[in-house]
This record gives C-alpha cells, structure tokens and sequence, in this order.
C-alpha cells in the first residue's frame, strides 16, 4: 500500500494552549473580578510548588540560605556610621529629642539580641544549624557594638554613675568619737 | 551633676531677694528710742500750718525720735550719742509751737533738728564744756531773723558758766556771757522781756544760795542780779525742784528740807512765798514734781505733784502777776497707787491731766470741776513715771491723749482711757534671746517618746489610744472647717506656714531684769513681758529653751525658769558666790538633755561635768583658750595662749545645729573634693595692737593643735573684726591698712577660706582667695541655718554703719572662683565665676531692705521645719525679725497660686464629664443599630 504517510495532524487547540504560556490578558479582562470562591494565589501557588518541586536540590539551597544569613548578621553594621553620626550631633545636652534618640539606639539591639534566634529561623535546616551558629555571634557582636554606640553615648551625656561623685549621696560624713562643748565669751 | 547646676544657677539668681509684698509680712522691727526722758517728751505741731502734732523725746539712750501719736510708728529719729564725744548723763531736747526745728544738746554736742523730717539743721560742739541747759526763745526780737527761733543754752565749762544765744538759722553765736564767779551754772530761762540764768552760789557754810541773773536777750548784758537765801534748803543741785521754763511768770521751786513747806520765787521778785504741804496721807513723800504751762502766753499757773510709796495727791496754785504772790488754790484729792500728771495749754487755758492706776481724769487750772473722766480699760499694775499730754476742747467736753511712761519700759498712748498703743522701749537694752519652744510640741514628742519605747503591741495600742482620744477635738476641727477652707482660698495667704515651725516665739531678756516673749508670727508682738530680776545690771550668759519652759542663766550662777506661754516664773535658782565668765550648753547635740556648766574668769569649769567622751573648750579672761576632759576640772588638757603681744579678741566655734548636706564637693570633672568637716573646730582671732597685725588660728578643739593660722597686716585693731564658722569654712572681715607686701588695698576686707579633705590624714587643705574688698564694717557675722543644711547658706552681717543686716549668699563668697582669668567649662558648670575684687553689696542681699535696723549687737539664726526657711532675729538695740529663703521658699506654695482657679478647674472639668458621658452613650448605642 502505497499509502503515504501523512504528517501527523497538528495538534489539538487545547494542547497548544496547554504549552504555550497564557497570554497576558487585556486591560480590560485584568479588571474583571474573580468568580466567587476562585482564589488566583491557589494558582500560582501550586505553580511555585511545581516549580520548587522541579529546581529542589538541597547542596544549592544550602548555600542560598547561609548567603543570605550573612547578610541578616551583617545588616546592622550599616547602621552604626549613621548612628553614630546622628549620636555626635544630636549633642549631650539633656534634651527630649536627645533622649528619645538614645532610648531608640538602645531598644534596636536589644530587641535584636532578643530575637536573635527568630531572625535567623528561617534559614535553620538541620544542614545549616551548626554552620549557623557562627552567624548568629558574627549578628550579636554588630548588636553590642550598636549598644556599646548607644553607652558612649548615654556616658558622654554624663548618665552613668561612673565617677566618685555619683555615689557621694551614699558616702556619710565621718563622725569624731570626741566631741567638744564650746563656752567662749 | 548637670541637672544640679543648673538648678543652682536657677536658685541662685534672684536668691535672698524680698518681695514688696512680703514686707511687714514676714519680717517685723521694732524701732526703739529708749526710755524718754521726762523733761525732754512733748507734744508738738512741727508745722504752723498743720494742727497735726507728734509725739518728740530725746531718750536716755541719746536718741531723739518723732512718734506718730496716732499708732506709736516711729517717724523719724537720729542718735545724738554718736556726735556727743563726752559722755553725757542725761540729754536736753526743746522745741516750740510752729517751730521746725528742735533743738538738743547732750554733753558738749548741740544740734538743731527739722521737727517734721528730723533732718539735720546744724550742730554745735562746746568747747571745753558740757550743756547744763537749753531754751528756745519764743518771742520774737528785734535781732531774730526770720525762721527759726534762737537757742538760749547754758554751759558748765569747768566751773565756768556761760550763757550762749544761737542762731537759730545757723547755729552761731549771736552773744555770750562768761560768768566767772565760780557758780555752779544751773538753768536758764526766760520770760518775754528777759533772759534769767539761775546759778547756784554756794554759801557760806553749806548749801546753795540761787542766783538769779538778768540777761537783756538782745545784747547779753547784765540787767540786775538777785540772790535768794536758800542755803539752809538746798543742799545740792537735785534739791531744786523746779525752774519754770517760758512762762509768762517763770518759777523756781524748791522745800525745806524736812518738805514741810514748799517755796516759790517768782524769778525776778525778790520774794518767796512759803506754801505749808499738807500731807494728810501719814507717809514720808517721796518726790515732789512740778508741771507748769510751757507757753509764753499760758496762764501762770502750775500744779505741784506729791507722791509717797503708797499714793498721791496734787495742788494746783496761781501765780499772781502783779504782786508776785503765789497762792494755793485747789487740791486734787489723795488717790491710793501711782499716779502721774501733765499740764497742756489750749490758746491761754492750762489744763491738767492726771492718770491714775484705774482712772484717768481733766481739770482746768481755773477751777476744780473735772472736764473728763474717763475708766482705764486696762488697769495696769506697772506703775507710770511719767507721762505728757495733749488735750483737745470740744466745746464743754475735752478730749485727751496721753504718752505715759511705766516703769518697766513701756510707753503708752492711753487716749480717753483707752490705751491706743504700746511701745515697749525696754527692749532696747535686749542682752540676750533664743527661739523658744511651745507646749504643744512637748506632749507630742512626749507621746512619741513614750511610743519609741514600747514594745510593736504596746506602742500600737498606745497609738490607738492617742487617736481616740484626738477624736475629741473632731467637732471642733469639723466646724472649724469650712471657715478654713474659705480662708484658705479668699486670703492671699496662701498657706498658713504656723504649724510649720515659722511662728517661734522668742525669748528677749533685757539688761534691767525683764524677760519680753515676742511673737514672731505676729509682727513680733510682745506676748508678756516680766520682770524676772530686780537688777540693773542682769548679765545673762545663756538662755536655755525646752519644750514650754526657758531656763536664763545669769554670771552669778543664779537662773530663772519660766513658761513661754505665760511669762509664769517656774523655778528659781539662788546665786552662787562666783561670778561667771561664760556658760557651756553640753548634750546640745540631739537636743535633749541639756546640762550647762559655768566657766570661771580662770577658764576652769566650775563644776566637773559628767559627759564621758565630752571635751570643753573655755576662754579665760586673761584671753588663753583651753580644753578640759570631763573628770577635771583643776588642770586643762591642753592650753593655746596667742604668741606675746597678741591679745585674743573672739573665739568661734560651728552652730550647734549645722547639719551637712553634702560630705563633698562635685567638681567639674566629676571628681570629689572632700569636706573637712570637724564638729570640734573653733576660730581664734587674736589681734596685736603694736604692729598691727590681726592673727586668726583655727584650732582642733579635742586636741588643741592648730590646724592653720594666718597673719594679716596692717589692720586696725579698734574697728570691728568679725568672724563665723560653719561647715567646712570660716570667714571674718577687719580693716585693712596698706602695709608692706603684703596687703595693697585699704578698706574693709572679707575673707573667706574653706578647708578640703588632703590625700593624707594629717594636714587639711585650705583653700583662701585675695580677699573681697567690701564698702562698709561688719560688726558682727552669722550664718542661716535650715532643717537639713541642703539650702544654699547666707553669711548674715550686721552693718552698723548703714544700720542694715545684709546676707551674702554662700556661692558668692566661693574660695575657689577663678582670679584674673574667666573660669573653664569644667569651673563655670561648678557655678564660679570670675573673681572681682570689690564685693559691692547686692540690693537683693538686704535682709532689712529699706528698715533702719540699728545698733544690732547679736543676730540668731534658727531652723524651721521647713528647708527652705530659717528664721532669723536680729537684738541689741533694736529688734528684728525676718525669715530667710536663701534658695526661694521651694517647698512652699507660691501666692501666685490660686486655689480658687484649681477648685474651679476641677468643678469645670467634672461638670463637663457629666454633660457629655450621657451624650456619648447614646451616640455609641445609635452607631450599632445604624447598620
């Protein structure tokens, strides 16, 4: 049978759309509300998940997350040269803008001590957790650097009890065992 | 550090100044004169145009002062003692009707002073003598200038009497009489067309002859002379009762000596007229006094007082011009007790006013009916010594007031028998004072006390008890409530500080044995005033006060105990032998337990005294200093006698009461440099009249060492030099002389040094500064004291020279301020500032501001409950009392603060809640259905 082989028939609409990206849709369409009950994040999100699905390899993700651990732990160093810059200007005059900036400068580190852990919660995989750790010193020591800013700050304003006067109300007078009466003239 | 500073530098600012409106409210002064002398008190109108008249007396202090007869306010007064070089026994004040000027002499000193100002006219020095008697000459001659009327006065110039007529205008001489006889000069006077100067001639044998002389008041020249034969009566000048002064007949009066018969010269008769004294009342008289018009135009009538221990009568007798002859023309009846009289002239009418103990009574000279009678309120037991008075005609009726002096220094204006005011001028001769202590206080602490001791059970229960029995007073307080609360928020008074401890009274003793209470919360109203000792001369070493009751010591060793709220005398002790040097205050400490040993002139104690680990620093008379231990009293510890030449001065020591607040002082760099603070250091100022020198060693006064000694040069041992202590620091003033290296500035100098912790324990660092050259001497030098010692502290000086108490803040007077150069950061922020040399007195520091606070010998200084407050009473002469913020009144509500506009707000507020919280409960309901 000399029956030529026929190409084979294109392929069916519903295929080529299955394939093929879906075009953006217009202005217009973008506008129109979803249908009750249609979530569109359900969509992609099940897109992300097939996509995490298919680029999954763990050596990679690894060193993704260490990356960006870093740059957590590194992010409050930026702030030390503005903060101290607006420490040395604000002046060590009492005054409320002056205080209110230092109670900021300490309650950032604090906080960041505090929650030291819940930062870097995210990038903690059973693979990562001791290579962490030095992260998190490298993230505590820029928080205590940003103390030690805000105490020079607050020793310079002259708030800590740090000389012989700030401790001369709790001095007492010293008193003689021998007292003498006095009768002049 | 910082915050402190600048809280300092808020404080210091306008520190110590006086508000208007705290004047006569916080402060009180009692301007004394003294005891008016009785022949120099009057009544008179200082202007012709003015009917108004005022209250002029020359005391026996030298002070001549115009009163406000209508409320007892000092007008004006200058004190003649100053001018009047030689000592003088008794002063001379005259003036006149219409006549602004009065004139008064004491000693060799005559001046002429404006009756309405008091400002000076002019002033005169006898040479060589001393001013027997003074006159003003009342009529106008031909050689008066205009103006003021001439001066007749006087002079005993060592057995030489002169008669001088002075300007009036000027005071210059317009003629002089020398009377060389040897006469003792006695009095002058005068009559329209004559000048008599009375002298008194001895006689023969004994006694005194009276020599009348006639002087022509144009010329000075002699007219005729006349001599009476007194000699058998008049034994001494005293004898002579009387010299009738400017009356249109003057008078000498004088008795026999058994004062059976009185005998009267008309001066310029020959004759004398005999009057038999009919004394009925069975007892010896004790003075005779005669009160006669001063006028030139007044009848020439006068009124002879007699009084014995027991009463007194009077008899008024008339002059007749023509014959000379005196006759008795009427009797005012013998009375029981003391009375006292005055004449006052109304156009030519004379009238007398008698005061008696219970009454006080007017008669005409003319005739015996009583114009007024009038009931003393308050009859007195304190017997008059003599009074003036000033009596107004209202058609028949007459109104009278007059000035009586009492014995025991009060000076009162009884107006209808209606006393208007008292002057208590005996507090002029204030030797001695102390803040005392009320009652009220004492069952308090006694509770308290009581409390303490107690087991936690008792003492509770004890507390329970003492409420309940507190709830007796709850209705009281209950109604007195709302009369309080509207006060409070109506008066100006803000808050009524009494119970804050700012109401002290205080104990004045006097030198003539009276004890005066002065309410210091009442404008220094005297409360009672006693006389606790029959003595002229009451030398009180120290007053020791205890809740209710005040103990005074005398130098003899005897003491009197008296209640503070009566002026009831407690307990007496009896004198011991010795006399006194000093008394020492031991176990003043806490307050409680107060014992006093008396110190011999030797500095030995005159008892041993029991205080165990107590030491005892005296002062001898021979000036050594010297310290005893409790078991001995024979053999001093220790001795301190100033190196040969120097002769000690004063001695000082630290208050009692000197609390420290702060052991240190915060320098800038927030280091410390300790205070040297020892209870038991006394300042020693030694002076040596020779070279000049003035010495000051401040001794340890356990130990005797010296702890540092100064030197200073050039300084003038006969003005004042004063000295005070407290804390960590002394300072003390003198006048400086240029001499040598050492001093290049001459004037008063005020130094200040304080004393510093060294590393090592055996020196102290001290840190002294140039001295502050100041405008005017401090006779005497305190320092305020509060609660806590946390208030900045005042040196309070008393400025004789500008009769002011003025008080330095402490910070001003700093060591430390930098010189020739501004200070540092580090210096500004401890609150120096550059060091000037000159320390001109700030208005602000005036504690007295505007008052004429003068001859104040001893100022004290006590501690209130409040910090903020001490309350500080200045004596001597005058009296004054004032209290002392140094730091503003911090703990004090201000006046600006309205309670009124605060219960308003509060009202406002409330009855704003109460108008919107329905309506916004209805608008929340209305949201919730609205959807």
């Amino acid at each position: 049978m000399s029956q030529a082989r026929l190409p084979p028939p294109p392929p069916p609409q519903w295929v080529v759309s299955l394939n093929s990206p879906m075009p953006r849709p217009s202005k217009a369409a973008s506008s129109i509300p979803d249908p009750p009950g249609f979530s569109s994040t359900r969509g992609k999100q099940r897109q992300q998940q097939q996509q995490q699905a298919t680029t999954k390899k763990p050596a990679d993700t690894d060193v993704l997350k260490m990356k960006k651990a870093w740059e957590v732990a590194i992010g409050p160093s930026k702030q030390i040269p503005m903060n101290a810059i607006m420490m040395y200007m604000s002046g060590n005059s009492l005054q409320i803008f002056s205080i209110m900036m230092v109670m900021m400068l300490f309650k950032g580190p604090i906080q960041g001590l505090i929650n030291t852990n819940a930062a870097f919660a995210k990038y903690d995989t059973p693979s990562t957790h001791s290579r962490l750790l030095g992260v998190k010193v490298v993230y505590m020591l820029m928080q205590l650097v940003l103390l030690g800013l805000g105490i020079w700050k607050v020793n310079a304003m002259g708030l800590l009890p740090t000389t012989r006067s700030d401790w001369l109300a709790w001095e007492s007078e010293r008193q003689p065992l021998e007292r003498a009466h006095f009768a002049f003239r | 550090m910082r915050l402190q500073a600048a809280l300092f530098l808020a404080c210091l600012s306008p520190a110590a100044a006086i508000y208007p409106d705290e004047i006569n409210h916080v402060d009180f002064h009692h301007a004394l004169l003294g005891a008016p002398s009785a022949d120099s008190t009057f009544f008179l109108k200082p202007s012709p145009s003015s009917n108004a008249s005022l209250l002029y007396t020359l005391s026996d202090k030298l002070i001549v002062g115009a009163v406000n007869p209508r409320d007892g306010a000092l007008v004006w007064r200058q004190n003649v003692s100053r001018s009047a070089n030689s000592p003088a026994n008794a002063g001379l004040l005259r003036g006149l009707d219409g006549n602004d000027a009065l004139v008064g002499a004491a000693g060799s000193y005559i001046s002429s002073w404006s009756a309405q100002d008091g400002k000076l006219g002019w002033e005169n020095w006898v040479s060589g003598g001393v001013v027997a008697d003074l006159e003003l000459l009342e009529l106008e001659d031909a050689t008066a200038s205009s103006g003021l009327r001439d001066t007749v006065a006087v002079i005993n110039s060592e057995g030489t009497g002169i008669v001088k007529r002075l300007n009036g205008n000027n005071g210059r001489t317009v003629w002089e009489y020398k009377d060389a006889s040897g006469d003792v000069p006695f009095q002058v006077s005068s009559s329209s067309t004559e000048i008599f100067y009375v002298s008194l001639q001895s006689a023969l044998l004994k006694g005194f002859k009276i020599k009348v002389t006639a002087l022509d008041p144009l010329s000075g020249q002699v007219t005729r002379q006349q001599i009476l034969n007194s000699e058998a009566d008049v034994g001494t000048p005293e004898s002579v009762i009387y010299v009738g002064a400017n009356s249109a007949s003057p008078i000498i009066v004088w008795t026999d000596k058994a004062q059976k018969t009185l005998k009267v010269n008309v001066i310029g008769t020959k004759e004398v007229t005999s009057i038999a004294i009919d004394n009925t009342s069975g007892s010896d008289i004790r003075q005779i006094t005669v009160h006669a018009p001063h006028k030139l135009n007044a009848l020439p009538h006068f009124l002879v007082h007699y009084a014995t221990e027991t009463g007194a009568w009077a008899e008024v007798c008339h002059v007749d011009l023509m014959s000379g002859k005196v006759t008795k023309v009427y009797q005012l009846p013998y009375l029981p007790g003391q009375s006292a009289v005055a004449a006052s002239v109304i156009d030519a009418n004379v009238y007398f006013t008698r005061i008696t103990d219970s009454e006080a009574l007017v008669v005409s000279s003319a005739s015996h009916g009583i114009l007024g009678r009038w009931d003393l309120q308050k009859p007195s037991s304190d017997s008059a010594l003599h009074s003036v008075s000033e009596v107004v005609a209202k058609g028949k009726s007459v109104a009278v007031r007059s000035a009586l002096f009492r014995k025991h220094g009060d000076w009162q204006l009884i107006r209808n028998g209606q006393v208007e005011w008292t002057r208590h001028e005996g507090l002029i001769d204030a030797v001695a004072a102390t803040w005392a202590e009320s009652a009220v206080q004492e069952d308090l602490a006694h509770e308290l006390e009581v409390e303490g001791h107690e087991t936690v059970i008792g003492a509770y229960l004890h507390r329970v008890k003492r409420h309940a029995r507190d709830l007796q007073y709850l209705p009281d307080w209950l109604k007195d409530l709302p009369k309080r609360i509207l006060s409070s928020i109506l008066t100006d008074e803000v808050s009524n500080l009494d119970s804050f401890g700012v109401a002290k009274p205080v104990l004045v003793a006097t030198k003539n044995g009276r004890v005066y209470a002065l309410d210091t919360g009442n404008h220094g109203a005297v409360s009672w005033g006693i006389q606790a000792v029959e003595t002229s001369n009451w030398a009180v070493k120290a007053i020791l006060a205890s809740p209710g009751a005040a103990t005074i010591y005398s130098d003899d060793g005897s003491s009197v105990t008296v209640d503070v709220s009566t002026g009831e005398i407690i307990a007496r002790v009896e004198p011991s032998s010795s006399k006194l040097l000093a008394i020492a205050v031991l176990g003043a400490q806490d307050g409680s337990k107060l014992a006093t040993v008396g110190v011999n002139a030797d500095g030995s104690p005159a008892t041993s005294f029991a205080d165990e680990d107590g030491f005892l620093v005296t002062t001898s008379a021979d000036g050594r200093v010297l310290g005893w231990i409790a078991k001995d009293n024979k053999i001093p510890v220790w001795e301190f006698v100033p190196p040969s030449g120097e002769k000690l001065v004063k001695a000082t020591a630290r208050p009692a009461h000197d609390p420290v607040a702060s052991i240190g002082k915060v320098l800038g760099n927030r280091s410390v440099l300790y205070k040297y603070l020892n209870p038991n250091m006394a300042l020693v100022t030694a002076v040596n009249e020779e070279t000049h020198t003035a010495s000051f060693y401040l001794l340890d006064g356990v130990s005797g060492k010296v702890l540092h000694a100064t030197t200073q040069a050039g300084v003038d041992s006969t003005q004042p030099i004063a000295s005070a202590m407290s804390e960590n620091w002394f300072a003390y003033s003198f006048f400086g002389d240029v001499s040598g290296r050492e001093s290049s500035a001459k004037g008063y100098q005020l130094v200040i040094s304080e004393l510093y912790e060294s590393p090592s324990p055996t020196t102290v660092v001290l840190s002294t500064p140039p001295a502050f050259m100041i405008p005017e001497p401090i006779s005497h030098m305190a320092v305020t004291q509060t609660r806590q010692g946390i208030t900045t502290r005042l040196l309070l000086c008393t400025l004789p020279s500008s009769n002011s108490i003025v008080g330095i803040p402490r910070p001003v007077l700093d060591p430390r301020r930098p010189v020739d150069r501004d200070p540092t950061a580090a210096e500004a922020e401890e609150g120096l500032f550059r060091y000037a040399p000159y320390l001109d007195f700030d208005g602000k520091w005036y504690l007295s501001h505007t008052r004429d606070v003068a001859g104040i010998k001893d100022v004290l200084s006590s501690p209130t409950l409040l910090e903020s407050t001490s309350l500080i009473f200045a004596y001597g002469s005058d009296i004054f009392g004032t209290r002392a913020t140094p730091s503003q009144a911090f703990d004090i509500l201000g006046k600006n603060f309205s309670k009124l506009q605060l219960v308003l707000t509060v009202v406002a507020l409330g009855a704003g809640v109460a108008v919107l919280a329905p309506m916004t409960r209805r608008k929340q309901v209305n949201a919730l259905w609205k959807i």
